[in-house]
């Protein structure tokens, strides 16, 4: 039977902050749930280990082709990819769960939401930059100094925080994962091709060029072109690194924009 | 409490439509506070678009709402500190625990006794011995008490229940509407919406929707009043059936024209149920199928 107990009583005042409380209310949620789900957590982490090594092995088999150019940006395209959709694919579940809805209508706001999100994915997208870093540097014998490799490293995890904030953002035109799954290529691909990853973007066609604009890897493949040659340094492709940075911050507004608070 | 006097909730001439399809045309209603309020309705009757807009959750195409005197989209941020909302599907995170989940949305409010509000809804919903529990392994009906739990844990003012019951065994159902009555008590307006008749004729007042419009809202009292009586009256293995409207004033009526007839051995009144009484006010309405409205509402 149930227990007379009282639930209603006079609120009393409460933090000053209660905007910062909540986001970090999200962001403890949103991280416990990452540490209860140890098989999600294990791929998230295995995932980037195990296609570096592919990698690796792909390129080996390629005889005298010199990898040079494409290493490091491989490790920033595989993080993108998976920073991408490991965010965007659990936001449409809460989506689909209702518990977004839910949360809204307790009181949440869409700007403290979107950031809980993100920092709490930013945790595990520091991660797993590090480990497929570090595993690049290892299986490739990447001879980097430490000025270079910790640019490296910034520049890869800004790429994955703009990636968390994309996956955000697009997650907010689906309803369920199966509305989601179509964006994958969609933003992935192009990463690919248009990025100035495979070929450089000046040898595309014009109108082309202007689509590249679209995908950060872009900006983040320049800046790490530049980075890797000999006496390359971060400030070298500052126009690219501040185009990451705007880029990140238009992302940003826009899936706090476009999270709809009602129907 | 809410320092407005009026009504706790005050719905007018809502509609709401979903590409061609009218969810709502025009609903009206009004529920006094500390008050449980019945929304009774087939399965796309409407009854969860109406709480959706109460909530501020679905905006309506027309009309005006209020909740505890609060516009629920203009004053939103101020009405949800007040308002509690159970959604259909018990919509909870269920890697975490019970406890977990009711802390999560509590964090939502400036709730300085929250951890002492936590347990609290523990112990309200028979829940402190799977509190620590993931939500993963609990069954439906604890899955609806945590539900609930995760409503009640910022002591809302209003509580807008979307079908809390579907689902769950007929003794939780007892609880739960155990429950439901102490909030009330409490000063707490419930706004419950079932398609389940039984549960309906426990509400201080009632609403039946069908097809996004409002039938008859009254309590279940003077809407059951709106059955037929049948009265049988055998004389010996002879049948007689006489049919009245309302029996409180009707059947003393007709019995007297029977006088004390000694011939008379048996007397039985068969009432309408509130599913027969809804299946009328269905077919009532201009253009219904009676068909279509029987197997919406079996």
């Amino acid at each position: 039977m149930a227990t007379s107990v009282t639930l209603t009583k006079e609120r009393s005042g409460g933090a000053s902050w209660p905007g910062l409380s909540r986001t970090f209310a999200i962001i403890k949620r949103v991280l416990r749930q990452l540490i209860k789900d140890r098989r999600f957590l294990a791929l998230s982490i295995a995932a980037p280990l195990i296609i570096m090594y592919l990698l690796k092995v792909f390129f080996d088999s390629l005889g005298n082709f010199g990898p040079g150019r494409y290493i490091v940006p491989a490790g920033a395209l595989i993080i993108h990819f998976l920073t991408y959709i490991l965010c965007s694919i659990v936001l449409v579940r809460e989506r689909k769960a209702q518990t977004l809805q839910r949360m809204l209508v307790n009181g949440y706001r869409r700007g403290e939401i979107i950031l809980g999100y993100l920092a709490a994915y930013t945790i595990l997208a520091t991660i797993q930059t590090l480990i497929v870093l570090f595993e690049l540097a290892w299986v490739f014998n990447l001879n980097y100094d430490l000025g270079k490799q910790l640019s490296i490293y910034l520049v890869v995890w800004l790429l994955a925080v703009i990636s968390i904030s994309l996956g955000i953002f697009l997650s907010n035109f689906s309803e369920n994962e199966g509305q989601m799954l179509p964006t994958i290529p969609l933003v992935i691909l192009p990463s690919v091709f248009l990025s100035g990853f495979l070929i450089n973007v000046d040898k595309l066609p014009v109108w082309v060029q202007g689509l590249s604009w679209l995908t950060p890897l872009y900006y983040a493949n320049t800046v790490l072109q530049g980075l890797i040659k000999a006496g390359g340094e971060l400030g070298q492709e500052w126009p690219s690194l501040v185009g990451l940075l705007v880029y990140g911050v238009i992302v940003l507004i826009l899936a706090t924009f476009t999270l709809k608070e009602q129907e | 409490m809410s320092e407005n006097s009026g009504p706790a909730i005050l719905v007018e001439n809502i509609k709401r439509k979903y590409g061609h399809i009218e969810a709502l045309r025009g609903v009206n209603l009004q529920v006094e506070k500390g008050t449980i309020f019945g929304l009774l309705g087939s399965n796309g009757a409407g009854k969860s678009t109406l709480i959706k807009i109460l909530v501020g959750s679905t905006r309506p195409n027309e009309g005006q709402v209020e909740v505890l005197g609060l516009n629920p989209f203009k004053d939103s941020r101020k009405l949800r500190e007040l308002l509690g909302y159970m959604p259909q599907t018990p919509a909870l995170y269920d890697d975490l625990s019970a406890r977990e989940n009711i802390r999560f949305f509590g964090q939502s409010h400036r709730l300085p006794d929250l951890t002492e509000q936590v347990e609290k809804v523990l112990e309200f919903t028979n829940l402190p011995g799977r509190a620590g529990d993931a939500v993963s392994g609990f069954s439906g009906g604890m899955k609806q008490r945590v539900s609930l739990a995760c409503a009640l844990v910022h002591r809302p003012q209003a509580l807008f229940l979307d079908e809390p019951t579907a689902g769950v065994d007929p003794l939780l159902k007892e609880n739960f509407w155990e429950h439901f009555r102490q909030l009330a008590a409490q000063g707490v307006t419930l706004f419950i919406s079932t398609h389940l008749m039984d549960e309906a004729l426990l509400c201080d007042k009632l609403a039946i929707m069908q097809d996004g419009a409002v039938l008859a809202c009254d309590t279940p009292q003077n809407i059951m009043l709106r059955g037929n009586t049948t009265v049988k009256i055998w004389r010996g293995n002879r049948l007689e059936r006489q049919t009245i409207s309302e029996y409180p004033t009707q059947l003393p009526g007709l019995l007297q024209s029977y006088g004390l007839d000694p011939s008379i051995t048996r007397l039985e009144l068969d009432q309408d149920n509130l599913e027969t009484i809804m299946l009328r006010l269905i077919n009532a309405k201009p253009g219904a199928n009676p068909e279509q409205a029987m197997a919406k509402v079996s």
